[in-house]
């Protein structure tokens, strides 16, 4: 069977569908936003041009730079933490039985509850007051960390409950390239006397890296594209201590009624994100090959 | 599929074209119908589709569909989208720092058919004319129904129990929040506020300073200083202030929850919360006025009703007859009521007063009664962003990480002076 196409605008018209989603949800409003972010607008009076005074604003006061630490912080503890965790967990549940069965669906089950759910639990443990971590952490006779009202401790805490949530799909992730690691090279290794870090390190490792880096990517785009939690948990403060990206965005345009400025963050975040994940696929591809020996 | 039987390029965009141009425009409502969007929570909400029930009952030619919308900033961002859209709802609210914005942005329509009677019915300090400086001399656009002012919550079995009356003055508020206090396993803070907007303009006010001044913005000048001061004092010196975590609502929703619990003896908060409050105390919750500084002022909160421009006239006309409906004295005394709002009403003031409701529920009568050192409001269009973007985003970090006061209110200043 042939896989030419029999018709010149065949493959165009199968791609027609994915392009005009494409277009409609992701590259127009992008276009729209870089286009707005060149005016001062509230959406209810006419727009005015001001040339790159959004951007000279956001840099000049500080936003840009402060929003831009805070999410890279945000990200770092999110993606390493995810990617660690999710490893090790994986590693740690590969085996067959029930048990693991039940524990694999108790990690995952964190990832299929709703951003908004996931907040309020963690606002009640987290509460200082009625808190159950709080309590227990009374009870104990210590005195209680102000997890969320502390601003040096707040955007640690937010990803920590983030952590907690997409450590599930991390794991899923490691456990299906784990499917793909042939048996027999591991019992071949160990035949030969390999330990089992040897194994995971020559190994186990090499071969997951593809694996690694998708999760290393999705787990940053997801950690940059946070609100929900900020939303639900802080609002963005103590002291916008928790303000990330995308939050940011929203207070400029929900809050200060500036779809001018929320755009040119909208810009520069875009840029951001499309720079960060280039240079982490760069960092993957580059790694050295995997030995084959042992 | 021949090339002939394909569908022209020019007839996919035409239909494109009708599908984009149907998703934009809104139909016309059914004929009656009025969409109203509100922003009330919890007790007040119940008691509001409460009356509009009976408003269904008392007749048939209109009908309304409350929808809610969130908080009063949730719904503001939807009011401007939808109005952005060309999907705005017959009636909502919005708060009054915005509604000089809203007006200058030309997207209020004018509410003078609402009848000379209904407007005179009005109590004036409630109304746009009473609530804004200069407000009688513009176009009418907002008609009020849940105002309030700030008012002072404490529990009176504790109060009672340490020998403490509600403070009048600033020195004595801060020693209330010393003696209300307590540390060890039952710790409790003797004084809780939101760090908030309207809070900050009461103090502000109380030390004597107007947020504009002869049409310049000086956050009350050396008054704005001292208010942010007296909250600094009483939160790192003092130690008997909590400033609640949240933002917005969120932190008035903290501040209530902790007075409930016991772990605030005294609370300022709006006196919309009255019968909540009082229903859901464990203790006697007593109300009482502001204290004074150099003089005694609150400003008023809450929100009016407005009416976006453009509709069809027959919508207008059912959307009216609604507000017609519920400023009368009997659903505005019932509103006051059931809630802790001030009665829009004068007729229905008289009769919450004649009957003695004001006597039997005291705490009801406070806010009402401080409406006589209610300050206006300046009508200005860029209240709303001072108020959103130049100090409220301050206020809390000036607060927890004590800033130079004075460097933050310029800093506010300057910004307010941006477009």
């Amino acid at each position: 069977m042939s896989l030419r196409p029999t018709k010149a605008f065949h493959p165009y018209a199968m791609l027609a569908p994915t392009l005009v989603l494409l277009g409609l949800f992701s590259i127009v409003p992008l276009g729209v936003a870089f286009h707005r972010s060149f005016f001062a607008w509230d959406l209810l009076t006419p727009a005015e041009p001001v040339g790159f005074d959004n951007y000279r604003f956001l840099w000049s006061s500080g936003e840009l730079l402060e929003v831009g630490w805070r999410t890279l912080a945000y990200s770092v503890v999110v993606v390493s933490a995810s990617l660690t965790l999710g490893l090790a967990l994986a590693l740690a549940l590969n085996r067959e039985g029930r048990f693991y069965a039940f524990v694999r669906s108790a990690v995952f089950s964190a990832y299929v509850v709703s951003w908004v759910a996931v907040g309020l639990l963690w606002l009640w443990l987290l509460d200082p007051q009625a808190g159950l971590v709080a309590r227990v952490t009374r009870g104990l006779g210590w005195t209680p960390v102000d997890w969320l009202g502390n601003p040096k401790v707040v955007l640690f805490t937010l990803a920590g409950v983030t952590v907690w949530k997409i450590t599930g799909y991390a794991m899923v992730i490691f456990l299906a390239g784990l499917k793909d690691v042939p048996r027999s090279v591991l019992e071949a290794a160990a035949l030969d006397g390999a330990g089992p870090w040897q194994r995971f390190h020559r190994i186990v490792w090499p071969l997951l890296r593809p694996t690694a880096a998708f999760v290393g990517t999705t787990s940053l785009i997801l950690s940059f594209q946070a609100f929900d939690i900020v939303r639900v948990m802080t609002q963005g403060g103590p002291v916008r201590s928790s303000t990330i990206f995308v939050y940011a965005i929203y207070e400029q345009v929900f809050v200060n009624l500036r779809i001018g400025r929320a755009s040119a963050l909208t810009v520069v975040f875009f840029l951001l994100l499309v720079g960060l994940t280039g240079l982490q696929w760069r960092w993957w591809r580059n790694r050295p090959r995997a030995k084959t020996t042992l | 599929m021949s090339p002939s039987e394909a569908p022209s390029r020019r007839a996919f965009a035409l239909g494109l074209a009708a599908l984009f141009a149907s998703a934009c425009d809104r139909p016309p409502r059914p004929s009656g119908e009025v969409a109203f969007w509100f922003s009330y929570g919890g007790n007040n909400r119940k008691v509001l589709l409460e009356l509009i029930e009976r408003f269904h009952q008392e007749q048939s030619r209109v009908h309304v569909v409350a929808t809610f919308q969130g908080d009063y900033f949730e719904g503001l961002i939807k009011l401007r989208t939808a109005l952005f859209v060309g999907a705005a709802p017959t009636i909502t609210h919005v708060v009054g720092e915005v509604v000089p914005y809203l007006a200058q942005a030309g997207v209020l329509q004018q509410l003078d058919g609402i009848g000379a009677e209904s407007l005179a019915d009005l109590e004036p300090a409630l109304a746009q004319a009473g609530t804004f400086e200069g407000g009688e001399n513009e176009p009418l656009v907002a008609l009020p129904f849940n105002r309030s002012t700030p008012i002072a919550f404490y529990n009176r079995t504790l109060f009672d129990e340490l020998g403490l009356r509600p403070p009048t003055t600033w020195d004595g508020l801060r020693d209330v929040a010393r003696r209300g206090g307590s540390t060890g396993t039952a710790a409790r803070w003797g004084f809780e506020c939101p760090v908030d907007w309207w809070f900050w303009t009461a103090l502000v006010g109380q030390a004597g300073g107007r947020i504009i001044e002869n049409g310049k913005v000086t956050l009350g000048g050396t008054a704005g200083v001292r208010a942010l001061e007296l909250w600094q004092t009483m939160v790192h010196d003092d130690r008997t202030m909590r400033s609640p975590p949240g933002r917005d609502f969120n932190a008035w929703e903290a501040t209530n929850g902790d007075f409930l619990a016991g772990r605030a003896a005294m609370i300022w908060t709006s006196t919309a919360f009255v019968r909540y409050l009082e229903e859901h105390a464990s203790f006697s919750v007593g109300a009482a006025a502001l204290p004074g500084d150099v003089r005694r002022a609150v400003p008023t909160g809450g929100t009016f009703f407005v009416m976006p421009k453009g509709l069809p006239e027959s919508e207008q006309a059912a959307g009216l007859t609604f507000l017609r409906w519920m400023m009368q004295p009997k659903q505005a005394s019932e509103w006051a009521r059931r809630t802790g709002y001030m009665p829009v009403s004068k007729a229905g003031r008289r009769e919450l007063e004649d009957s003695g409701f004001f006597r039997e529920h005291p705490n009801f009568a406070v806010a009402v009664d401080q409406l006589s050192v209610a300050e206006r409001w300046p009508w200005a269009p860029s209240l709303f962003r001072i108020q959103r973007e130049a100090v409220q985003p301050r206020l809390e970090a000036a607060v927890a990480a004590r800033l130079d006061a004075r460097t933050v209110l310029a800093a506010a200043c300057a910004q307010s002076e941006e477009r």
